[in-house]
């Protein structure tokens, strides 16, 4: 089952009949919606639709900003930082964030620290079955060129290659308000509309997919886990 | 009242109940914030989350018998809503009580968890039937001190009609059911620990566990549909209890004020305990409950 | 086995002596050397292992296994398989060891005598790729997941050279000397100049 990788026609990116589309097996058409957001296609030029797309696409990023559910999926060691963020020195839930245990319920994947090729696995196939759109906020230095287990044989060194990444938070561990800073960048993102990675992933789905499968050499995953 | 008026007021009391109930799960979570020493989310929050989820888009679909369990359960709690008295003796807010009493109120209360356990089997997720059994199973055990409560309350005024009961109840603070027949309301009052699934008795949801139990698969659409009904659904719970137990309400003004402290007894008792496995509730249950639930009934064969 | 029940569990090296004793004087002369006063080193011959093994755990104290790893003897042509066996009630520890070649590698499964050995010894498999025949999970892997290399812990596998070859690295990373960045930073006294 392949993605049809469809282009964006840049006067009317708001067009939902020019969707990308595929089929599942169950039969029914979830489709990849990237016509809500800002940014397209072509060196990250920014489109500027008509007024009233750009009213409610603000008020959409704004609701999507204000509310996020953060994954509760532990990948790495630093997943140690995101408890204290959970109690009352350092509350995250101030700023409307909380914690989903389903993929099918939560905006955020949190990449925290290394990430081992038996866990990369397991996080692909849960970052394909969050609802669109996500984000990926990749944590420590693991995730942007190794960290300290830059010569290990067992874990991926550059996290872009296999997940879009929307915020880098460098550390190792970042603290506790590091952490609250890469959500207040990410937030601002989002609102910006600036915060497109899902969209980069479905459009390059065979890339990502390539470099998925150069390091994951058992491959039992299904072309994409809805 | 005509039927068309009637649709009218029941509709703007059900919208005033919906958003009395997202802006109490606001209050909640800030409550509860603030027992544990943090600051909270804002009042408004629920409102951010439901402009969130319907901002998103659906991935997958699992069915129409799936999509239908959030519709039963939206269903189950505007019905319980809409079937209430909401205040005594004013026309406008008597909703449909003249068309069903108490048993259709009852029957109307599970059909919402039935409906719920069979659209979340249809997931696909194994979890979930393990949430759902663990749901049914308390909720059998949670009936019968509610059950028996609510006998010995009918059996004092004899009859089914909510109405009757309250019009029992007037007359002085003294006549309520919470002071004339206490074993009766303590039995009803740990049974709606039950039925709000605070802790101790979130087994059912029990996050990251099971990951949230029946609610698992469902995503953005069917999970607000399901945050509406449960803030329709609270609400109606407490709007029950306060007719049956505190003695109804006479003005809207009370009305809000006892469904909110009823509302915050679960709160309270949730934000500090732990939880309890299902057979440790189920057998709380059927234990000390039950029995001052016979007590109940008992003392009301003694005094009428 | 009566000086040990005459031993004060205090007296932690004594208790360890005195083990160390009981073993000979049932199964020969061992290499014993006393690290601490709770941890005593036995070097056995391969022979002798599982005979020394049994004794311990129905006879005596030290009734659990703590731990089971690895030595790779890269320059002898020699593994060497440890057993940290543990007294509960003494709190004194033994190291059993013994060495095997390193060709064709194979070591006796302890798995009848206690159950957890089940798991190292799959991670030894897979790590260090020794066979231990009788023992459940041999060959599952563990942690790696589609491994087509040597096993992973030996010594002549090279890390570096098969992270460079298997996991692209972000251009424009700087490789230093720790030592050296952390005696330019806070110097030899140990705070911040």
């Amino acid at each position: 089952m392949k993605l049809p990788v469809k282009t964006i026609d840049p006067d009317k990116p708001w067009d939902v009949t020019r969707l990308p589309t595929t089929t599942v097996p169950e039969g029914s058409r979830p489709h990849a919606d990237p016509g809500d957001t800002q940014c397209f296609l072509g060196a990250g030029e920014i489109m500027q639709p008509p007024k009233l797309q750009e009213a409610v696409a603000k008020i959409r990023n704004w609701f999507r900003a204000m509310s996020l559910n953060v994954l509760a999926f532990g990948t790495g060691c630093g997943a140690i930082e995101l408890r204290p963020l959970r109690t009352s020195r350092f509350d995250m839930e101030r700023y409307g964030i909380t914690g989903a245990p389903t993929p099918r319920q939560s905006n955020v994947f949190i990449i925290s620290g290394y990430l081992s090729t038996k866990t990369l696995k397991r996080v692909v196939r849960s970052y394909e079955q969050m609802p669109n759109p996500k984000w990926v906020v990749g944590l420590g230095s693991c995730t942007i060129n190794g960290g300290m287990y830059w010569d290990s044989y067992n874990t991926i060194k550059v996290l872009d290659l296999y997940m879009p990444v929307d915020v880098y938070i460098s550390g190792c561990m970042p603290r506790p308000e590091a952490l609250i800073a890469g959500f207040d960048y990410l937030m601002r993102d989002i609102k910006a509309g600036r915060a497109n990675g899902w969209h980069h992933y479905l459009e390059n789905l065979a890339w990502y997919r390539e470099n998925q499968k150069k390091v994951l050499t058992d491959w039992d995953l299904p072309d994409y886990s809805w | 009242m005509e039927l068309l008026p009637n649709i009218g007021w029941t509709l703007l009391s059900l919208f005033v109940a919906v958003n009395y109930g997202f802006l109490i799960n606001g209050l909640i979570r800030k409550v509860m914030a603030r027992i544990q020493g943090r600051i909270g989310p804002p009042l408004w929050q629920p409102y951010i989350d439901m402009g969130k989820l319907l901002f998103q888009r659906n991935s997958i679909m699992h069915g129409y018998m799936h999509w239908l369990g959030p519709v039963f359960r939206s269903v189950g709690g505007i019905g319980v809503f809409v079937l209430l008295p909401v205040v005594f003796g004013d026309l406008r807010l008597q909703g449909f009580s003249a068309y069903g009493d108490l048993l259709l109120v009852l029957y109307f209360m599970f059909f919402g968890s039935l409906g719920m356990a069979l659209g979340a089997g249809e997931g696909g997720h194994p979890h979930s039937p393990i949430g759902v059994s663990r749901g049914l199973s308390q909720m059998t055990a949670y009936e019968l001190p509610f059950i028996l409560a609510i006998v010995a309350v009918v059996a004092a005024v004899g009859s089914f009609q909510i109405n009757d009961i309250v019009a029992a109840q007037q007359g002085g603070w003294q006549n309520w059911f919470l002071f004339s027949n206490p074993f009766a309301t303590v039995a009803a009052f740990i049974a709606i620990l039950g039925m709000n699934m605070y802790a101790p008795f979130n087994i059912v949801g029990a996050p990251t566990e099971i990951p949230v139990g029946p609610p698992t698969e469902y995503q953005n659409t069917y999970f607000s549909l399901m945050m509406i009904g449960r803030a329709a659904f609270g609400i109606a719970k407490m709007v029950l209890y306060m007719n049956l137990f505190l003695g109804g309400a006479t003005s809207i003004a009370e009305a809000f004020v006892k469904v909110f402290l009823i509302y915050f007894w679960s709160v309270f008792v949730g934000a500090v305990f732990p939880r309890f496995r299902t057979d440790h509730s189920v057998a709380f249950f059927l234990r000390w409950p039950t029995a001052i639930g016979v007590a109940g009934v008992i003392l009301t064969q003694w005094m009428y | 086995m009566n000086e040990l029940k005459q031993i004060d569990p205090q007296d932690r090296a004594a208790a360890g002596a005195a083990i160390a004793a009981v073993l000979q004087e049932r199964f020969g002369e061992f290499a014993v050397h006393v690290q601490r006063d709770d941890l005593v080193r036995i070097d056995v011959p391969r022979r002798d292992i599982i005979p020394v093994l049994s004794y311990l755990r129905s006879e005596t104290p030290f009734v659990q296994l703590t731990h089971m790893t690895v030595i790779d003897w890269l320059e002898d042509g020699e593994f060497e398989l440890m057993y940290l066996v543990t007294a509960p009630t003494l709190r004194v520890s033994l190291m059993i060891c013994y060495r095997f070649p390193r060709e064709n590698a194979e070591a006796e499964s302890v798995f009848n005598l206690w159950l957890q050995a089940e798991t190292y010894e799959q991670e030894i498999n897979e790590m260090y790729g020794i066979h231990f025949p009788d023992s459940p999970r041999q060959g599952i892997p563990f942690i790696l997941e589609g491994w087509d290399d040597i096993p992973p812990m030996r010594r002549e596998f090279d890390t570096v050279a098969y992270c460079e070859r298997v996991h692209p690295e972000r251009p424009g990373r700087s490789h230093e000397d720790s030592r050296a960045y952390v005696g330019r930073t806070v110097g030899e006294k140990g705070y911040l100049k």
